[in-house]
C-alpha cells in the first residue's frame, strides 16, 4: 500500500518546524560578524567618568576594524544609538568614526529610541542590508551617563503639560517601576531575589572569564580629586559586587517612594560604556571570508502605557514570538534588560519564560545600563554565551521610557 | 457557488477547458485513489448548474488531467497504473491513444501551452517524460543526474513563457528547472522546502521566472528563479512565504488574470486565495527577503469542502475570479472568489 503510506506521510505533523526554519541559511541573510563592548564603569566615579561617549566609540570602532580586518571603505553605513548627548551625539560620533580611520565616504547617523537605541541601530542596519541598500554595516551604542545624563530636557509646552496622557511621559523611571510593582504585585522580596541572582550570575561569569570574549580593553584618562590625570586600561566591569544576597539587598531603603520597593540594589546601575557590532549580508561575508557568529532574524518595537513603561518586554516579546510561530521556551537565551527588577521579573513571568533562560551572565542590575549602549551590548553578551553552551536561539528585549518595548530575535551559528 | 457530485469517486484534479468557458474536467479515483477504478468527468457549466457531459472509466485511479491545447475535445489523464491515456470527449468509452512507459503512478500531466505540440508527465518513478500526441513513444525522459536519487515527482509543468523550460517538484522537497535544449537538462536545483515533500508548483503567468511551490510543511513559497546565479545547485531564498494552511498544500494555481493572486488547495479541507505582496514590493525593494507571516495575506478562504481539497484551477475565459476545486468529499465546486469571506492574517 505505497499510496496509503505516501498520503499518510503527507498529512503527518509539519516536518519543518518553526524552529528549524530559523536555522535555514540563505545568501541574503543578515549575519553578525563580530560584537564587542567596552567594560561598563560606574557613573560619575568610574574609570570612564572623564571620557566622552564618542571616545569610547572611537576606540571600539578601531578595534572592530582591526580585529575583523574589514576594509573600512566597504562599510555602507554606521548607526549609533545614544540617549543623553545633545542631538544624540550625531556630530561627535561622526567625528569619532573619522578619528577611528574610517573614510569620510562612510556615512553615519545616530538614533534615539531611549533605552532601546542600541537595538534600534542594529535593526536599522539589518533593514538596510535586507533591502539591498548596503552590504556591510556597523551598528553601535555609546553612552556616557557621567557626562550627559540627568541634564534638563526640552520643557513641555502648555499644551503637552495640560494633556493628561502626554504628561505621563514626564513620570520618573523609578516611579514607573513602583507602578509596575504595585499593579502586578511584584513583591520586594521577589525583586531582591531577582536582583541578587543577577549579581551572583555576573560575579560567577566574571570570575570564570566569560566576559573576556565580549569586552574590548579601552584606555581612558581619569582625573583624581587634585586634578591629576592618570591613564588606565579598563577590561572589567566595575559594577559587579561580590557576595550580594537577597538578604543583603533587603536592608536598602526604597529610593523613590517611602513605602516603595525599588532601590539602588534592585535597579540598573548608572554606568558608562559602548558596544559595536559588524553586520554583513551572508553572501558578502562568505565572499570576504569573514567569520559568522549569528544571524539576525527580526526586531520590532511596541507601545505600552507610559506610566508602566517597564512592561515593554512583556508586550514586545509575545508579538515577536507569535510572528515567528515560536513558544517562549523555544528560545534558548533571553537577554532582557534589567532596568528594574520589578519590570524585568514581571516581563519574564508574564511571557512565561523559564527563569534559567534569562540573563545567564547577569544583567544591568549587576553591571550597569549605559542607556543607548545596552541594546547593542546585549548581542555582545548573548552570542558568546550561545556558542559556549551550544545553544542557538536568542532574544534580546528591553523596556523603553515614555512607554515602549522592543525585542529582537537572532540565531547563533 | 455551484456543486457537482462525483458520486463514488474522490476528486484529484480539476481543469477548465482552454477553449471554452463552459467546460471543466475532473480526474477522480474510487476509494480515495488508494485502490480501484478511476473516472474522468467532463462537465458543462450551464444556467441550470453543473451538468455531466460525458465520463470515462479507467481500471486504475486517475490523479491528473490536461486539456489538449491543440484540439478542443482532447484530454490526457495520468493513471495510477503508470499509463497515460488520451480521450476524445466526443467518442464514448475508450481512449484514442494510450502510453505505458512510467513504471509507477503517473501523478501529473501538463500540455505545453506555448508550442502546443507536446505534453509532459511526471511520475512516482522519479522521471519526467515528454510526449507528442501523434508519437507512440515518449520523445524524451528527464532524470536528475547522479548522484541525485530520483524521488516521487509530484508535478512537472511547462513554463507559460518558454516552450523548452519545465519546472518540477518532488518528494525530496526540491524545485528543479529543466531546459530541453540542453543535453544535461537539469539547470537549477533548489532545496525549496528543506526536505519536506513538495507536492505542487505553478508558474506565474505574468512574472516570467516566478514560481510558487506548495509543501507538506504547510507553506507556499514563491521563488524568482531569475535570481539564481549559482547554476545547478542554487542557493536561493524565496521572495515570499504564504503561511496559513494547517496541513499539506496539495495544489497551487496562479490566477490567469492577475500576477499577484494565487489559489491553493490543502489537506486542511480549505482552498485559499492569496495576494502575493512580493509582486508589488519587489518593484521597490530589489532584494526584498520578506519574512514569514507578516507580509503574506489570505484574501479568501473556501471552507465548503468536508474532506481533503486536492485540485483547483482558475477559469480562463469566464469572468475573472471564477475558480473550481475538487476534493475527496466527491464534490466539484465552481465559485466566484470575489464573493467569498475575506480573512487577513
Amino acid at each position: 500500500m505505497d499510496r496509503l503510506q505516501s498520503i499518510s506521510n503527507q498529512i503527518q505533523a509539519n516536518p519543518t518546524s518553526a524552529k528549524e526554519r530559523l536555522f535555514e541559511k540563505s545568501p541574503d541573510d543578515v549575519v553578525f560578524v563580530a560584537a564587542y563592548r567596552s567594560a561598563f564603569t560606574k557613573g560619575r566615579k568610574g574609570a570612564f567618568k572623564d571620557t566622552d561617549a564618542a571616545d569610547l566609540l572611537q576606540q571600539l570602532l578601531k578595534t572592530l576594524v582591526e580585529r575583523t580586518k574589514i576594509d573600512p571603505s566597504i562599510i555602507g553605513d554606521i548607526v549609533v544609538g545614544n540617549v543623553s548627548n545633545v542631538g544624540s551625539g550625531a556630530t561627535e560620533f561622526r567625528a569619532a568614526a573619522l578619528a577611528a580611520g574610517i573614510p569620510y565616504t562612510v556615512p553615519l547617523m545616530s538614533v534615539n529610541r531611549q533605552c532601546s537605541s542600541g537595538l534600534m541601530s542594529v535593526i536599522q542596519i539589518a533593514r538596510e542590508i535586507q533591502t539591498g541598500q548596503i552590504d556591510v554595516g556597523i551598528a553601535a551604542g555609546a553612552e556616557s551617563m557621567s557626562k550627559s545624563w540627568g541634564k534638563p530636557t526640552t520643557p513641555f509646552s502648555k499644551e503637552l503639560i495640560s494633556n493628561p496622557e502626554a504628561q505621563k511621559c514626564t513620570i520618573p523611571m523609578g516611579i514607573t517601576s513602583e507602578n509596575v510593582a504595585a499593579k502586578y504585585h511584584i513583591s520586594r522580596a521577589d525583586q531582591d531575589a531577582f536582583a541578587a541572582s543577577s549579581y551572583q550570575k555576573a560575579e560567577k561569569a566574571q570570575k570564570a572569564g566569560l566576559f573576556k570574549d565580549e569586552i574590548v580593553p579601552i584606555t581612558a584618562e581619569v582625573k583624581d580629586k587634585d586634578g591629576n590625570t592618570q591613564k588606565v586600561t579598563v577590561t572589567q566591569d566595575e559594577g559587579i559586587r561580590p557576595g550580594v544576597t537577597a538578604e543583603s539587598l533587603s536592608k536598602i531603603r526604597p529610593a523613590f517612594k517611602k513605602d516603595g520597593s525599588t532601590h539602588a540594589g534592585n535597579a540598573s546601575q548608572v554606568s558608562d560604556g559602548a558596544a559595536v557590532t559588524l553586520m554583513v549580508r551572508r553572501s558578502v561575508a562568505e565572499k570576504l571570508g569573514l567569520p559568522i557568529i549569528g544571524k539576525f532574524i527580526d526586531g520590532l518595537s511596541v507601545g505600552v502605557p507610559p506610566e508602566i513603561m517597564g512592561i515593554g518586554p512583556a508586550a514586545a516579546i509575545p508579538v515577536l514570538l507569535k510572528k515567528h510561530d515560536l513558544q517562549p521556551n523555544d528560545v534558548d537565551i533571553y537577554e532582557i534588560n534589567e532596568a528594574f527588577a520589578s519590570q524585568a521579573l514581571y516581563s519574564v513571568r508574564h511571557v512565561g519564560i523559564d527563569e534559567s533562560r534569562v540573563n545567564p551572565k547577569g544583567g544591568a542590575i549587576a553591571f550597569g545600563h549605559p542607556l543607548g549602549c545596552t541594546g547593542t551590548r546585549q548581542f555582545a553578551t548573548l552570542f558568546p554565551e550561545l556558542r559556549r553552551t551550544g545553544k542557538k536561539i536568542g532574544v534580546t528585549s528591553m523596556c523603553i521610557g515614555t512607554g515602549m518595548g522592543a525585542a529582537s530575535l537572532v540565531v547563533a551559528e | 457557488m455551484y456543486k457537482f457530485r462525483t458520486q463514488g469517486y474522490n476528486g484529484y484534479s480539476v481543469k477548465y477547458s482552454p477553449f471554452l468557458d463552459s467546460k471543466i474536467a475532473c480526474a477522480a479515483s474510487a476509494n480515495f485513489g488508494l485502490v480501484g477504478n478511476g473516472r474522468l468527468y467532463v462537465l458543462d457549466l450551464t444556467p441550470n448548474g453543473i451538468v455531466q457531459n460525458i465520463a470515462f472509466d479507467t481500471q486504475d485511479g486517475l490523479f491528473d488531467l490536461a486539456w489538449s491545447e491543440l484540439h478542443e475535445n482532447q484530454i490526457v489523464v495520468a493513471g495510477g497504473d503508470g499509463a497515460i491515456r488520451l480521450f476524445d470527449i466526443t467518442l464514448k468509452d475508450f481512449p484514442i491513444k494510450s502510453w505505458k512507459e512510467h513504471t509507477r503512478e503517473v501523478f501529473s500531466v501538463n500540455w505545453n501551452m506555448v508550442d502546443k505540440t507536446t505534453f509532459c508527465s511526471s511520475s512516482w518513478d522519479g522521471s519526467i517524460k515528454i510526449w507528442a500526441p501523434n508519437r507512440p513513444q515518449s520523445l524524451r525522459t528527464l532524470l536528475p543526474p547522479s548522484p541525485i536519487t530520483p524521488s516521487c515527482t509530484y508535478q512537472a509543468l511547462y513554463s507559460p513563457h518558454d516552450p523548452t523550460l519545465l519546472a518540477s517538484v518532488d518528494s525530496s522537497g526540491h524545485l528543479r528547472l529543466w531546459d530541453l535544449r540542453r543535453p544535461n537538462p537539469m539547470v537549477v536545483d533548489i532545496n525549496a522546502h528543506l526536505g519536506a515533500e513538495a507536492l505542487t508548483l505553478d508558474w506565474n503567468k505574468y512574472r516570467p521566472g516566478v514560481i510558487a511551490t506548495g509543501s507538506v510543511d504547510r507553506s507556499i513559497r514563491i521563488w524568482d528563479i531569475r535570481q539564481s546565479r549559482d547554476g545547478v545547485s542554487a542557493s536561493l531564498s524565496p521572495i515570499n512565504e504564504l503561511l496559513g494552511h494547517e496541513y499539506a498544500v496539495r495544489k497551487v494555481s496562479w490566477s490567469p488574470h492577475r500576477g499577484d493572486v494565487l489559489l491553493s488547495a490543502s489537506y486542511d479541507m480549505t482552498a485559499r486565495v492569496w495576494t502575493d505582496r512580493s509582486a508589488t514590493e519587489a518593484m521597490f525593494r530589489p532584494r526584498a527577503r520578506i519574512p514569514a507571516i507578516s507580509r503574506s495575506s489570505t484574501m479568501n478562504v473556501i471552507s465548503t469542502h468536508t474532506e481533503f481539497v486536492v485540485g483547483c484551477d482558475w477559469s480562463l475565459w469566464g469572468a475573472p475570479g471564477w475558480a473550481a476545486t475538487c476534493a475527496w468529499d466527491e464534490t466539484v465546486l465552481v465559485f466566484d472568489t470575489n464573493s467569498l469571506p475575506r480573512l487577513n492574517n
